[in-house]
């Protein structure tokens, strides 16, 4: 079960760093094909949840293999487990 | 139209168009490479491209009054070049159509457009970017150069025609590129050639064609935003513009 918090944020990011439309903010939206991204937005996107969630995502694997909104879900709620593992 | 009177049509048309071209492009030619020797590179550059640009009025003009061109500058004073232009693609016209904006443009352009006999070499030479035949970052540089020598750049963002009648949703290097250069981005919407020809044929319908420059979105506008929010912003903005002009057509 995601987090509601970082499903409202993540949405947020989408609704105010690329003026999507809540109402298309489902989590299986593809975000290129449903949400038009494209593979250099995905830089922007990036920048934006690490600023959202104090996060450092890193260019590795995980966020190739991100394909809809709900993966960007789990990714963040992994990245935020693993950071909260690596604080206490 | 009925089939003959098309049939005939397109043979007047198309050997005007090749009687033009043979006629006009070799002396445009002629003059650029006879003064070559004695003109800066960049003033040779510019030469040629305003050739280009006569080569394509003459050709759009000559086609009157079985195809008319209109063009409509709703451009509002202030903003200057040069310009990153953001048109709509249905025809393969839209090219020769560029012709009416009053400045020294290169066009943006995919593969396709390099292997147009003859035409495809004078875009090679008047420097047209093949945005496929480059990484990004290449991309980014060779267009920063040219908007720096003022000259200004024009993309179809589709990067296809359109066959359904709808916009296609918008490639991302036009807004990267505004984003890099603070150039202004200026929407260009084309209506009534989806016909002249239509994509996948070679047939010319009669029409009228109008192409209505709206005014430029500046720095200041899209300074906040990302690439792909500039993006979807000039889509709308041609998209609703296209409904306007369509419905009163």
């Amino acid at each position: 079960m995601i987090d509601q918090d970082i499903i409202n944020k993540t949405n947020k990011v989408f609704e105010e760093s690329f003026e999507i439309e809540k109402e298309r903010l489902v989590p299986t939206a593809h975000i290129f094909t449903d949400l038009g991204l494209d593979s250099l937005d995905i830089v922007d996107l990036v920048v934006a949840l690490q600023n959202t969630f104090g996060v450092k995502i890193r260019n590795e694997e995980r966020v190739r293999d991100i394909r809809t909104l709900e993966d960007i879900y789990k990714f963040i709620a992994e990245m935020k487990k693993e950071e909260a593992g690596k604080t206490s | 139209m009925n089939r003959a009177a098309l049939f005939f049509l397109n043979v007047y048309l198309y050997s005007l168009f090749l009687f033009i071209s043979g006629l006009v492009t070799p002396i445009l030619t002629g003059v650029v490479v006879a003064l070559a020797p004695i003109s800066p590179r960049r003033r040779s550059m510019k030469r040629f491209r305003r050739f280009i640009s006569w080569y394509g009025k003459i050709i759009t003009r000559a086609a009157y009054p079985f195809i008319k061109v209109r063009y409509e500058d709703h451009a509002e004073q202030g903003a200057e070049g040069p310009f990153i232009f953001v048109c709509n693609h249905q025809s393969a016209s839209d090219p020769f159509l560029m012709s009416v904006l009053p400045h020294e443009c290169v066009q943006i352009v995919n593969i396709w457009p390099f292997r147009i006999p003859v035409l495809g070499v004078y875009a090679r030479f008047a420097g047209y970017l093949n945005i496929r035949m480059m990484s990004h970052g290449q991309f980014i540089e060779k267009a920063s150069r040219l908007l720096e020598q003022g000259v200004s750049v024009i993309f179809f963002p589709e990067g296809t025609r359109s066959t359904t009648g709808k916009m296609g949703s918008f490639h991302g290097a036009a807004f990267r590129l505004a984003l890099e250069t603070k150039a202004p981005v200026v929407p260009l919407c084309i209506t009534g050639n989806a016909q002249i020809p239509p994509k996948g044929s070679l047939l010319l319908r009669p029409g009228t064609i109008r192409i209505r420059r709206l005014p430029a979105v500046t720095w200041n506008e899209y300074k906040d935003v990302n690439a792909f929010t500039l993006k979807n912003r000039v889509w709308k903005i041609i998209d609703r513009e296209l409904t306007s002009m369509e419905s009163k057509a």
